[in-house]
């Protein structure tokens, strides 16, 4: 009879398994469900942001491909530069419908037909031109995980997802020296100790050339613009599609690109 | 092995059975209630989805298998190179002590569950095994027992399969036996390999469910004790690195 017992409990056992005590919650991370504050929220401990911080860093430097590493740094670092964006938007009109109505931009909210019978010159039609002849997607920004504050995080979306559009504004391709050149903008701009980060560092894989060209043109012409334009997150592009770009750039103050990428993206 | 399955089936029911009782006396319903095995059957056929844990989260045990094949599709291509940076290399010395321990010689029919990679490789379930009664000399698992949703159906299967006179060995994590080791071991699983897991490969959650299911895999006796359950005798098990891993043997006599 005891051992009936103790071999019908002891599956019991094995699947109940062991729970940590409370006071553990900081060593074993939060738990699932509880302190969720958006989907896809992973909490994470300061410990656990500063080595993703760093993780995130050196992986990105080392594999520039890895787009996903530098999202992480974004986040695990942009705490402050992100309430200041948020404040940034809250003080603008434009900007505090954007934080209440929250607007994606993604293939599945674009109406891409719409967009694409729009007039030549138009904001919507020049950044369909831009993903086609650069093969990129809205979609392929990952969603936020580890920023703890709801709020925050869509600010840090809307940042990723308006990245895009940004090319478009200044009219920089997506190789390096453009994906630089529009790093030093939004450093300018948003105060992102990623966007920082990747302003300083990135040249570091740039021929000699494409360096020189940098450093005499391009940084001077982006640092400009950035600080010149208005805070570029609080534009509710959605609303904007049938703007022609180039009254949208003169709203902005944004100027016309140096020559030297005049060839890298055909321009109307 | 068929009477443990079939007494425990049995204990199972009986509880149910009187679990049935209580409810229908507080609601107040008489209906006569079937006895005898048929009853027990019809009994265990409305019973609901049973729940396990998949790491610190309950799911369903449908879920569980599903959720842990995401896991291994996720982490398959960055496998080894995740395994020495988490393990700091450790763990292929772990690997050569399973294999000392094992000796095994040319004409060693051995089956190594959950293995990944190897010579001849058939694809199976541990809890269904595609194999005929009686048929190896050794059965290992390293690191793979703990992913099984019915881990004594495993260990049945296990029993089956093996020659009488045939070894089992399992290597697999276990419980930290020194307190202040154990501070510093939950401190990098829960604070770095998730970490690991996100920069190296691009998967946090994957990583994340390895320490959680690690903590809730029984403890070096519990196992031992299950083994023993399972029909193995002259259970015994060595602990390494403190006891972040054990290796359990037992025989089919």
């Amino acid at each position: 009879m005891a051992t009936l017992l103790r071999s019908a409990l002891r599956p019991l056992r094995a699947l109940g398994g062991r729970r940590g005590p409370a006071a553990d919650v900081w060593l074993r991370g939060a738990r699932h469900g509880a302190g969720l504050l958006y989907p896809g929220h992973l909490p994470t401990s300061p410990l656990q942001k500063a080595l993703l911080a760093a993780g995130s860093a050196g992986m990105a430097l080392y594999n520039p491909y890895r787009h996903d590493m530098v999202a992480v740094l974004g986040e695990t670092t942009g705490y402050y530069a992100l309430k200041f964006l948020r404040d940034q938007m809250r003080k603008d009109p434009e900007g505090a419908e954007i934080l209440q109505k929250r607007p994606r931009i993604s293939l599945s909210t674009l109406d891409l037909d719409k967009l694409r019978s729009l007039p030549e010159g138009s904001l919507g039609q020049e950044y369909l031109r831009f993903l086609d002849v650069n093969r990129v997607s809205p979609d392929t920004r990952a969603p936020t995980r580890f920023v703890d504050d709801e709020e925050l995080a869509y600010v840090i979306q809307r940042y990723r997802e308006v990245h895009d559009i940004l090319h478009t504004l200044l009219g920089m391709p997506t190789n390096l020296l453009g994906e630089i050149t529009v790093k030093w903008f939004e450093a300018v701009q948003t105060h992102l100790p990623m966007c920082i980060l990747g302003a300083l560092f990135g040249p570091i894989r740039l021929s000699a050339q494409s360096l020189q060209v940098l450093i005499s043109e391009l940084i001077p012409w982006a640092v400009q613009n950035g600080h010149r334009a208005p805070c570029v997150l609080n534009l509710y592009y959605e609303r904007r599609w049938e703007q022609p770009l180039r009254a949208l750039r003169e709203e902005l103050g944004i100027t016309d690109a140096p020559t030297c990428m005049s060839g890298a993206w055909p321009r109307p | 092995m068929a009477t443990h399955r079939s007494c425990a089936l049995w204990s199972y029911c009986g509880r149910r059975w009187s679990r049935v009782m209580r409810c229908c006396r507080l609601s107040g319903l008489c209906s006569s209630w079937p006895s005898g095995p048929l009853g027990a059957r019809h009994l265990s056929q409305e019973k609901p989805a049973t729940e396990t844990h998949f790491g610190f989260e309950t799911v369903s045990e449908e879920e569980k298998r599903g959720k842990v094949y995401h896991v291994f599709e996720s982490v398959a291509k960055k496998y080894d190179v995740m395994n020495d940076m988490m393990s700091l290399g450790i763990h292929r010395i772990w690997k050569d002590l399973l294999l000392c321990k094992m000796r095994p010689f040319p004409g060693t029919q051995l089956l190594d569950v959950a293995g990944g990679t190897g010579l001849a490789w058939v694809l199976g379930d541990a809890e269904e095994l595609p194999f005929d009664d009686d048929k190896f000399d050794v059965y290992t698992i390293a690191f793979g027992i703990r992913n099984v949703t019915h881990i004594d159906q495993a260990l049945q299967e296990a029993h089956r399969v093996l020659k009488p006179g045939g070894r089992f060995l399992c290597l697999e994590f276990s419980q930290v036996n020194n307190p202040l080791i154990s501070r510093l071991y939950d401190l990098y699983s829960f604070q770095v390999i998730p970490v690991l897991g996100e920069v190296i490969a691009g998967d946090w959650k994957s990583y994340q469910y390895l320490v959680e299911s690690i903590r809730q895999f029984p403890s070096q006796e519990e196992f031992r004790e299950m083994i023993e359950d399972a029909g193995f005798e002259k259970v015994t098990y060595e602990s390494l690195t403190s006891g972040i891993v054990a290796i359990h043997s037992g025989f089919k006599l």
